[in-house]
């Protein structure tokens, strides 16, 4: 499915005549499926208040623009959210504060049953199964207990069970890393890597961390005051530092010494992810005079 | 959710939100009072209420229409007090008879005076809430209470967990608001079937905001900890409440209003001798 | 005698599992300490044995010559040792900025004129004068983190501790708050302590000690601690990404120094190397 955005604008407190802040203003958009898209800015620059509204958290309001998604029209009076829901996968910062059922089983079920009535006990119990395997626990271990005896760690990832297990084709996550450790974090990305091999066809993905943005995304986009700055790929929207540094932001580590070397006249041009910043820095530093 | 009028700090510089939070608790206290004080059917006792109200509002430089919002609030409360005396109100002069209901002219005029006298008391309490910050009002209720401390009252006590309160209260808020929507993108429904159901939907919200309330407190009892809290004893305070002139007009005006009201009850009774 | 200092200290919430096993450590007056530690390993229940908001089971924790044993020396301690916690909404206690930093010296019975003294000082320590009558609701969360700082500095403890303080700030506010402590440590001589996870936030520090399942696996200077990779990541950490890249890049064949840890460190050093060639 595709997202197509057009002109969005929002704000909040619209009751107030005294212009409430502009959330939104014009932001226009078009991410294809397949893509693996990042979004970057400062806290209050719009990102939150524009992945809300992917999944109907957020309507449309009349004449504040349009979003289709695959065949939803989301500005139509007529669409069916609980049906785009199902489809659009969304994981807040901090899922673990959403947790609530007495057992990991019947709250990663949620989700399922709100969605699925007609499925039966069985189909439930395999989907279950399946999500809590993904996210790496052991299902028969977590399944009877109650989620809040959980580490923080296990919390998030049954939180994201939550979720997955209606096998979203879009996931959007909203700031998904926040607070975890190093090795949380390289956890999570991989598995997030996975999903978008298997049935989620399409991510879309919040985060502060730069380095994750360079790392995964196939393209991004920069907010600032509820507008859109630059859309493309990793190395387009890191290659103007001033800008970045004058939003709050910074360069990925990689684009940061991409920079550096480039005033000593070096430009290994790599795609800005860590193995392909390392091969092309050995081409030039070893690999020319092998 | 975030249209919660009643009990909103309205912040501005005027006369009314400089006067100390003790009198104008007190003052309101004393409103109430009169707006009670009014006998059956002498609106002319309202008028001078509602007189007040306007002429504070004005002092207060609060627009008349956030303090009418806090009457919306509370709108169903008080059409259910006008509809049960306007029901079972048997007694004067009967207007139209449904068989099982009688419809009298005691009845119609009852609940107008309920309306009126309960939304005066709500525009009265409102003022309070919207010219004095809920950090002003904790202070003042403490320093109020404080005569309850020599049979052992924790007054402290009791306005430090007000004053937390109201603190937690938009951080609670914006905590709602993000639970719902992550339990309606899990497909949860808040908005259709019979009010069991729905109560039933709320559960997925509910326990996670207590959990959550409880990690709160949690954590902000070891900050207070490691800021020294130890209760009230040898406590100093930092924030000293001065009467001043304001203080002074103010009572008077309350005064004022309770004579007044007092006297256009005598005033109808005059009249009606007269008559 | 070092401010701080933890001997054989054993502690557990439960009496079953300690969460902080035999350690011992000691920071001297003025130091920049770093703790660092995955999720779970420990690292904030040390934080709290610091300024006795926890008493150890075993071992003693001695403060500036107070001793955490004995129940009458603890607030000593507190107002020795700051803490600031995780969750920037969950340590405010008032509705506006002035009276949450007035909070600390009022429990101790700091004088009226002087509680005023102190949020002047505290406020513009953490450079935050303007918001002195301004709610906190409406800051950032690195404002929010730094009025904490102040209603802590307000007692004028000689310690400030940072239990993840970062933790939950994006870059912009992680950047304003450990600007602030470094300008503190700096220049207030205080001593900090920053218990965290995140690798880049140690590479200041002049002290490192790494903790993993309640002990105490490393300590040392922030180059001697990065050079024991494998025990860094056997612990659940990573090191910087600059250091990651050096280290990828020295093992296939790029002359590099050893120790860099800083991505403006590996820039120059690989232009350096350029100029060579």
């Amino acid at each position: 499915m595709r997202i197509e955005v057009k002109d969005l604008t929002y704000s909040y407190e619209q009751s107030s005549k005294k212009g409430g802040q502009v959330a939104l203003d014009k932001v226009s958009i078009t991410i294809e499926e397949g893509e693996f898209f990042g979004i970057i800015g400062q806290t209050g620059s719009g990102k939150s208040t524009f992945v809300q509204h992917l999944n109907g958290l957020i309507k449309v309001e009349k004449d504040r623009g349009s979003i289709k998604i695959g065949e939803f029209d989301l500005t139509d009076k007529k669409c069916d959210f609980k049906a785009l829901r199902k489809k659009v996968g969304m994981v807040f910062q901090y899922p673990e504060h959403q947790l609530f059922a007495e057992t990991v089983f019947e709250d990663v079920a949620f989700g399922l049953k709100n969605f699925a009535p007609e499925m039966s006990e069985r189909e439930i119990e395999e989907r279950v199964e399946q999500a809590i395997t993904l996210v790496g626990l052991d299902y028969s271990k977590v399944k009877e207990k109650s989620p809040f005896e959980l580490s923080g760690g296990q919390k998030r990832r049954v939180a994201i069970a939550g979720v997955i297990v209606t096998k979203p084709e879009i996931l959007v996550l909203d700031e998904p890393v926040a607070g975890l450790d190093p090795a949380g974090k390289k956890d999570f990305l991989a598995l997030l890597k996975k999903l978008h091999k298997m049935f989620v066809k399409t991510v879309v993905l919040v985060s502060h961390d730069m380095n994750v943005i360079s790392e995964h995304c196939s393209r991004a986009a920069i907010f600032s005051a509820g507008k859109i700055l630059t859309v493309g790929t990793p190395k387009d929207i890191f290659a103007n530092e001033d800008e970045l540094i004058s939003l709050g932001l910074s360069l990925p580590t990689t684009a940061f010494i991409e920079k550096r070397l480039s005033h000593s006249g070096i430009n290994p041009k790599s795609n800005l992810t860590v193995s392909d910043f390392i091969d092309k820095l050995c081409e030039e530093f070893v690999g020319g005079k092998r | 959710m975030k249209d919660v009028t009643f009990g909103q700090y309205y912040p501005k510089d005027s006369f009314v939100h400089r006067m100390d939070a003790r009198i104008k608790i007190l003052a309101s206290i004393a409103y109430i009072v009169g707006v009670f004080l009014v006998q059956s059917f002498h609106f002319l006792g309202f008028a001078a209420c509602f007189l007040f109200v306007l002429i504070t509002t004005i002092t207060a430089k609060v627009p008349f229409l956030k303090v009418l919002k806090s009457i919306k609030a509370i709108m169903f409360f008080i059409i259910l007090s006008a509809i049960l005396q306007l029901f079972f109100n048997s007694d004067g002069e009967v207007l139209l008879d449904l068989s099982f209901i009688k419809i009298t002219d005691l009845g119609l005029l009852n609940a107008a005076f309920i309306i009126v006298r309960i939304s005066l008391v709500v525009l009265g309490a409102s003022l309070l809430t919207l010219t004095t910050s809920p950090v002003e009002l904790a202070d003042g209720i403490e320093s109020l209470l404080y005569p309850l401390k020599f049979i052992k009252f924790p007054v402290h006590e009791f306005a430090l967990i007000m004053s937390i309160a109201l603190r937690f209260i938009p951080t609670l808020l914006d905590e709602t608001d993000r639970i719902i929507k992550a339990q309606k993108a899990r497909g949860a429904d808040f908005e259709s079937g019979n009010i069991f159901k729905r109560a039933k939907a709320l559960i997925p919200v509910l326990i996670p905001l207590l959990i959550s309330s409880f990690r709160r407190a949690d954590e902000l009892a070891d900050a207070m900890d490691a800021r020294c809290y130890s209760g009230s004893k040898n406590r100093t305070k930092y924030k000293k409440m001065k009467l001043t002139w304001r203080d002074l007009i103010g009572t008077i005006l309350v005064a004022g209003l309770i004579v007044g009201v007092v006297y256009l009850n005598n005033f109808y009774v005059l009249l009606t001798v007269a008559l | 005698m070092p401010l701080i200092e933890l001997k054989n200290v054993s502690f557990s919430y439960d009496k079953k599992i300690d969460v902080v096993k035999n350690v011992s450590l000691s920071v001297e007056e003025g130091e920049y300490v770093a703790i660092i530690g995955h999720n779970g390993s420990g690292k904030s229940t040390l934080a709290k044995l610091l300024n006795a908001l926890v008493l150890p089971d075993e071992g003693s924790v001695t403060v500036d010559g107070f001793s955490s044993a004995d129940k009458k020396q603890v607030f000593d301690i507190r107002k020795t040792v700051g803490v600031v916690f995780q969750n920037p909404d969950n340590q405010l206690v008032a509705s506006i900025v002035e009276d949450d930093v007035a909070f600390g010296p009022e429990n101790v019975g700091i004088k009226r004129e002087e509680i005023g003294e102190r949020i002047n000082f505290a406020l513009s320590a953490v450079g935050m004068e303007k918001f002195r009558r301004s709610s906190p609701m409406h800051l950032s969360g690195g404002q929010k983190q730094r009025i904490a700082i102040a209603g802590v500095l307000a007692l004028k403890p000689k310690v400030l501790v940072l239990d993840e303080s970062t933790a939950m700030l994006d870059p912009q506010g992680r950047k304003e708050v450990l600007s602030v402590v470094e300008r503190l440590n700096r220049t207030q001589k205080v001593t900090v302590i920053n218990v965290t996870h995140y690798m880049d936030e140690v590479v200041r520090a002049d002290k490192v000690y790494v903790v993993n399942d309640g002990e105490i696996v490393l300590s040392g200077t922030p180059s001697e601690i990065f050079k024991k990779k494998e025990e860094i990541k056997a612990c659940g950490l990573e090191l910087p990404l600059a250091a990651e890249i050096a280290d990828a890049l020295i093992q296939r064949g790029v002359k590099l120094p050893e120790g860099i840890l800083t991505e403006e460190r590996l820039a120059e050093e690989l232009c350096a190397l350029k100029s060579k060639i």
